[in-house]
């Protein structure tokens, strides 16, 4: 079954007078539990495809759908629900709440979801041990690695059960060696949950980790080499 | 919880900015509340320290014939009558006051003399408030009492101390009566108190009747009614309105007889329209109206005259039983003019209302005997006969009630005025003097708080710039707009609170601080502002209060358009943002 299916998205661009053409007619779908790779250079519109994948963008044109639920026509407030409930983000720059500490960090999403603080907890030291920080709960994120911070992000995007983990350039900013330690945290928790994860990279190492990759180019995806 | 939680953890970033802007805030509200305090204290200085003991919270104030020194009523029972039965009064005084010039050893000055009376069911709540506001250095206030020393008297210890006098010393008075005669007393100083107040350090306290005694008020007339009621600022109007209506007067009636038969007598106005209307209304058949209208003419009416066998210039003999003396009042009048129609009645003598008033105020008429009916003056003659006083109007403002007696004296009124007024009215200046410092404050934190709320918007501004890819996370993790706009919101709400409990401490550290320092005002009119030498604050729970809420209802308004345009970030737009 089809967590996502795309086709014919477009997104443009505004910089002054000039319209720039992020994504020129996209047509994707992925199924649910895949462990994808969308693989392109820099400005060739991965992290735009993921951004609209997770309702953080909207679409100029085309249909989205996510869960089977079109997602172009929706509020505000709607859009923030799936993002809540269906959707976790990985980012490349970690983005955890530096006044929170590493459990806080992992059970937020799960108070936004109003889930009592006892449940929130339960679940944030199930993933917390998971990712294997449990010593590291009480800390704050500017007291952890790059790695490390990484994982509490990964945690924070899993503890809500969400259908998809959308990653953009989880490795980007760690050494290869926790860069690949967190590929493999990943697949493993794509394993563990049965969660659909996509993430994007420019990485050609990381690809070995994906079963599925989709190349895009200049805003258009072109035809999918073999999974690894 | 969790924005609550968020907010509280974010005040904490950054540090250095936050106390910089908490620190203005705290100032403001510490200058808002300190002067809301100070203003506040001046009014209970003038109103609870000051004018309650001088004319109550409710006033009723009688002035015999236009005469300032002659606050008297001479039926001590009918003025008590109105005041009766009123619930909301606590207490209820006879004031009694004299300005006197009081010589002491080598020195003299003036002084009032106060009549007090020493109640022996005075509450312990009242008795503290008046030790707190009178309080003995020497003597004790039973001491008025005294029995061995010649008219007994407390006096201020700046007085005491101006007259070179110490206890037990005798100070001599001079003063005038209420029959404006002057008048020598010697008065033993049995204590010596501490006034709150400059404006109580000229009062020598009396006991109330050898006060009266030496004013020569007689045992059923009374001087002016201090009422001092519960909950003064919501009731003492209505209560002054409702007394107001019970001293409605009717017309002044002396039932006196002529050669043994009844005859009624009343005074007519004798102002210039009331003169014109009479001029117009009676025809004369003896005598003339310019020596009836002088103030001990008399108009007879002629079946009376006849009866009487007394024509213009001739005498009468009137007689007439007193309310509280024994024995008739005899009169023997002039026959001014004979009224040979147009007058009141058959029976009905007129007097000049300036004469009447003598006879009917110093020696009180009795009531109409038995089996006679009360005299009621009709038609035209109603307006024109004088009434029993004269019931000033209620003001309700000091203005008003300034041209009220700017009135009295242009009306030289001939009976006793009757007024009855509330201390807000009497001294509405001091609320007016309280609003204006109010004003003048708020201003002045107006200008502080624009300043402090430019703080509280580049801060937000600020912080939300540098926080603008963690708006980005939370937006894109799934917090709704309005959760991020609270938590800037609770933010600045919580930064607020704590500046204005902050804010709070220090005004009033600085209060206790001002309060201590001790000021001379010798006889320089700023010494009304002082308690004992010192200023004197009166933070009130709706001042502090309101200026906690004021402040922070600004700081969040002001944060309201900063948190919105926060919370309208795209999450995407937000993520990219680089600082």
């Amino acid at each position: 079954m089809n967590i996502i299916e795309i086709s014919a998205l477009r997104k443009d661009y505004s910089l002054g007078s000039t319209v720039v053409p992020a994504l020129r007619g996209v047509d994707l779908t992925v199924a649910e539990g895949d462990f994808m790779s969308i693989i392109g250079p820099s400005g060739s519109g991965k992290t735009t495809l993921l951004n609209v994948i997770g309702c953080i963008d909207y679409a100029t044109a085309g249909s989205v759908k996510v869960g089977g639920r079109e997602i172009t026509a929706l509020s505000d407030r709607q859009i923030t629900d799936i993002r809540l409930n269906k959707i976790g983000f990985i980012f490349q720059t970690f983005n955890l709440i530096p006044v929170l500490d590493v459990i806080e960090n992992i059970e937020f999403p799960l108070l936004l979801m109003k889930r009592s603080a006892a449940e929130a907890r339960r679940r944030a030291d199930q993933l917390i041990e998971e990712v294997g920080l449990k010593e590291h709960a009480a800390h704050r994120p500017a007291e952890l690695s790059g790695g490390q911070r990484q994982r509490v992000a990964i945690a924070r995007a899993l503890v809500t059960n969400p259908d998809i983990v959308l990653a953009d350039e989880p490795t980007a900013n760690l050494d290869s060696v926790t860069g690949a330690s967190i590929l493999e945290l990943m697949r493993r928790m794509n394993e563990l949950e049965h969660t659909t994860f996509i993430f994007s990279t420019h990485d050609a190492n990381v690809l070995k980790y994906a079963r599925r990759i989709v190349k895009i180019k200049d805003g258009l995806l072109e035809k999918e080499p073999a999974a690894a | 919880m969790l924005l609550i939680k968020l907010s509280l953890r974010n005040l904490l970033r950054q540090k250095r900015r936050n106390l910089l802007l908490g620190s203005a805030m705290a100032i403001g509200v510490a200058i808002l509340i300190t002067a809301n305090a100070f203003s506040h204290g001046i009014s209970d200085i003038m109103f609870n320290k000051v004018m309650r003991y001088v004319t109550g919270h409710v006033a009723v104030r009688f002035n015999e014939r236009g005469g300032v020194m002659r606050e008297i009523f001479r039926d001590r029972e009918r003025a008590w009558a109105a005041v009766k039965g009123e619930p909301v009064i606590k207490d209820a005084d006879e004031s009694i006051g004299m300005f006197s010039r009081a010589i002491g050893n080598g020195k003299s000055d003036n002084i009032m003399m106060v009549g007090v009376k020493l109640k022996k069911d005075i509450s312990a709540a009242d008795l503290k408030e008046l030790e707190e506001s009178f309080r003995m250095s020497e003597g004790k206030w039973q001491d008025l009492e005294r029995a061995d020393a010649e008219n007994p008297a407390i006096i201020s210890e700046d007085k005491a101390r101006y007259l070179n006098v110490n206890r037990n010393d005798t100070i001599r008075v001079r003063f005038r009566n209420m029959f404006g005669q002057d008048q020598a007393a010697r008065l033993t100083v049995v204590g010596i108190s501490r006034n709150d107040n400059i404006f109580m350090q000229s009062v020598v306290f009396v006991e109330l009747g050898r006060a009266k005694e030496l004013l020569g008020f007689r045992p059923w007339e009374t001087g002016n009614i201090t009422l001092n009621i519960k909950d003064p600022q919501k009731n003492a109007r209505a209560l002054a309105d409702r007394i107001h209506e019970r001293y409605k007067p009717g017309t002044a009636v002396i039932y006196a007889s002529a050669a043994g038969r009844p005859v009624t007598v009343i005074g007519f106005r004798s102002d210039d329209a009331s003169k014109e209307k009479i001029r117009g209304l009676a025809k004369l058949s003896s005598g003339t109206f310019d020596k009836a209208f002088r103030k001990d003419g008399v108009i007879l009416p002629a079946a009376l005259a006849g009866r009487l066998g007394v024509a213009a210039g001739g005498k009468i003999k009137l007689s007439y039983p007193r309310k509280f003396e024994a024995g008739p009042k005899d009169a023997s009048l002039t026959v001014a003019a004979v009224c040979a129609a147009g007058c009141p009645g058959p029976d009905v003598v007129l007097l000049n209302d300036a004469g009447f008033y003598d006879y009917y105020y110093e020696d009180m008429p009795a009531a109409p005997g038995p089996g006679m009916k009360p005299y009621l003056p009709e038609g035209p003659w109603a307006g024109l006969a004088a009434p029993e006083w004269i019931l000033l109007r209620r003001t309700y403002t000091t203005d008003d009630y300034k041209k009220k007696y700017q009135d009295i004296s242009k009306n030289k009124w001939k009976g006793t005025t009757i007024d009855i007024s509330t201390m807000y009215e009497t001294a509405s200046d001091i609320l007016k003097l309280e609003s204006v410092l109010n004003i003048i404050t708020i201003s002045a934190v107006v200008v502080l708080f624009f300043i402090i709320l430019l703080g509280v918007v580049n801060t937000l501004r600020m912080t939300i710039r540098e926080r603008t890819r963690e708006i980005g996370t939370v937006r894109a993790i799934g917090m709704q707009r309005a959760d991020v706009r609270d938590m800037f919101l609770l933010e600045t709400f919580f930064l607020t609170l704590f500046s204005a409990l902050a804010g709070l401490l220090l005004g009033f550290a600085v209060m206790r601080g001002l309060a201590l320092l001790t000021f001379h005002p010798e006889d320089n009119p700023l010494g009304m502002l002082l308690v004992n030498g010192h200023l004197y604050f009166l933070p009130t729970f709706t001042g502090i209060a309101g200026s906690v809420l004021l402040i922070i209802a600004i700081a969040v308004v002001t944060a309201w358009f900063p948190a919105r345009r926060a919370a309208n970030f795209s999450p995407a737009q937000a993520l990219g943002h680089f600082t």
